[in-house]
């Protein structure tokens, strides 16, 4: 017997069976699709929160507060103490008429607050910008701690700061990600076997009939499993879909909601779509396979 | 064809179906396997096509040991053996010409060589006209004519059958027996399970008789000739067969 006379035989039947018990069977996909729309809403946020948060690094910067009126002897001695940093990018110096200004042209209504300082309101600094990657921790803190102990230094703001937290939500989005998607998948496949269970039960005289004139067991339960793997994919499929119209109604291009503006900006990789579509598939079969004990076959 | 050697099957809580039936039936016979309820006919028959295993002893069929058969070949000795039970085993949701297609189907052929096929088959049965027909659109009878002839569709070399008269009122039980006897006459192994002892007393043959779990007699008896009196092919087999098939 041809494989694509086999697999017509298999995908006929397995589309019989679902239209059969459609109700049950839109049960299983539905389940299949809340727990990947679920698992792809969460990788959709982690992903474009982690581009973000890159893009954010790599334009972030360590600000050092100097005082008003620093020397320019002590300006060097800080200027010294800043480039011993192996990572150090470009290191610029803001003087205090410029923070004024950068103060004045971000924030216009309110520029008004500094003209009733008589000096300059804002303390000159350095910003420096830094490679992450060359960064030993260790000595990053010894060479933060130096800095901050210099009299001609006011404070030390480190972006690095905020960045390690948002990582940490990132991880903790990711594991929530990872254990409501594993739960609901777990439950999907449960679904998909109980559904796949009881399309054996409807089944179970034809079955019999089957083996008793000689089909194998593989020419018995292919079509079972192929119920699951159409189960698995068209869950995935709509989980899919439903995903990308909330992209669309949620990113920037079309939506002002803050949450879209900021964090949807790129939809899933087609890596990521593949990967969720095989995840589909695989919780479908995986459902069939457990469904389909040599008892749950057994004739009464 | 069919040989049963110290066969014993106990099922699990202690009860004994069989105990050590030795028999041979050879090729082409017809034998009648007797017996009372729970005397061990069915778990006999089910052995032959491994639907049962037995606890002790060997079974040849064909001269192959079906007890040492791997579970993945089992499929394909069944292909070589028909199987009729009393409550015909048809799947009320199928026509009469996919209940008989199961076999070429699993076998791969064609929709049409399937027809074909189905078609010699069914009218082998008188039933040729009834393709189309579902099986509560049949008679009691018919319905056993269908699940005979999908025991036929893959020319077994045996033919078992489970009380296959057991739901048919007498006329449609005769039918069939005679049935049963014509394509014995074509060459088939019969091997019938019956506790109904006019039709062994018309058309007489081997009696194999069971009483719980024990072979207690293995006899050869003439039929009263019942069966020569009458027509034995009662569809125009022979007939049939000159003609030009058509699905």
């Amino acid at each position: 017997m041809s494989i694509l006379r086999i697999l017509t035989y298999f995908f006929g039947e397995a589309i019989t069976s679902l239209l059969r018990s459609w109700r049950v069977s839109l049960l299983a996909l539905s389940t299949i699709a809340m727990s990947i729309f679920i698992a792809g809403t969460f990788l959709l946020l982690s992903n474009n929160l982690d581009r973000l948060v890159h893009d954010w690094r790599r334009e972030a910067k360590i600000i050092v507060y100097l005082e008003s009126n620093i020397s320019a002897e002590a300006l060097g001695r800080v200027t010294e103490l800043v480039e011993r940093g192996d990572w150090i990018g470009e290191v610029e110096t803001v003087t205090a008429a410029e923070a004024r200004l950068r103060f004045e042209e971000t924030f216009p209504s309110v520029k008004e607050l500094l003209e009733t300082w008589q000096d300059e309101p804002l303390p000159p600094s350095l910003e420096i910008g830094f490679d992450s990657a060359l960064m030993d921790r260790e000595l990053f803190d010894d060479w933060l701690s130096t800095l901050r102990q210099d009299p001609a230094v006011v404070a030390v703001d480190d972006d690095r700061d905020w960045l390690r937290q948002l990582d940490a939500f990132i991880r903790l989005l990711r594991s929530l990600a990872m254990v409501v998607g594993v739960s609901l998948l777990g439950a999907a496949i449960f679904t998909i076997a109980s559904v796949i269970r009881l399309a054996a039960y409807l089944y179970r005289d034809e079955i019999a009939v089957m083996r008793l004139v000689g089909a194998t067991e593989f020419y018995i339960r292919g079509p079972f499993y192929f119920e699951g793997l159409i189960q698995g994919v068209g869950g995935a499929i709509v989980a899919l879909v439903g995903l990308y119209l909330a992209f669309l109604l949620l990113n920037p291009q079309s939506s002002t909601l803050l949450l879209g503006t900021v964090l949807i900006e790129e939809f899933l990789s087609w890596n990521a779509i593949l990967g969720l579509l095989a995840i589909g598939a695989a919780a479908g079969t995986l459902g069939a396979v457990m469904s389909l004990r040599r008892e749950s076959l057994a004739p009464d | 064809m069919i040989q049963f050697l110290s066969v014993s099957k106990q099922f699990s809580g202690g009860l004994a179906a069989l105990r050590g039936v030795s028999f041979e039936i050879s090729r082409g016979e017809f034998a009648f396997l007797r017996g009372h309820s729970g005397a061990g006919k069915t778990t006999l028959l089910k052995m032959i096509y491994r639907e049962v295993e037995p606890t002790t002893g060997q079974i040849l069929v064909n001269g192959r040991n079906v007890t040492s058969i791997p579970r993945r070949k089992v499929p394909f000795l069944r292909r070589s053996i028909g199987v009729v039970f009393q409550e015909f085993r048809l799947i009320q949701r199928r026509t009469v010409f996919e209940n008989v297609s199961y076999l070429p189907q699993i076998l791969g052929l064609g929709e049409q060589e399937r027809r074909r096929l189905a078609y010699q088959t069914l009218r082998r049965v008188g039933l040729a006209q009834r393709m189309s027909a579902l099986p509560h659109q049949l008679s009691g009878g018919e319905q056993q004519r269908v699940a005979i002839a999908r025991a036929l569709m893959n020319r077994p070399e045996i033919l078992l059958a489970d009380e296959p008269t057991g739901n048919l009122d007498p006329d449609l039980s005769w039918e069939i027996m005679r049935l049963f006897v014509e394509i014995n006459r074509k060459g088939t192994t019969v091997l019938l399970a019956t506790h109904e002892p006019t039709f062994i007393r018309a058309i007489g043959g081997r009696i194999l008789t069971l009483e719980k779990g024990r072979l207690v007699g293995d006899e050869a008896v003439d039929g009263d000739g019942r069966f020569e009196d009458e027509q034995v092919d009662p569809y125009g087999v022979s007939e049939a067969k000159s003609q030009e098939s058509k699905p």
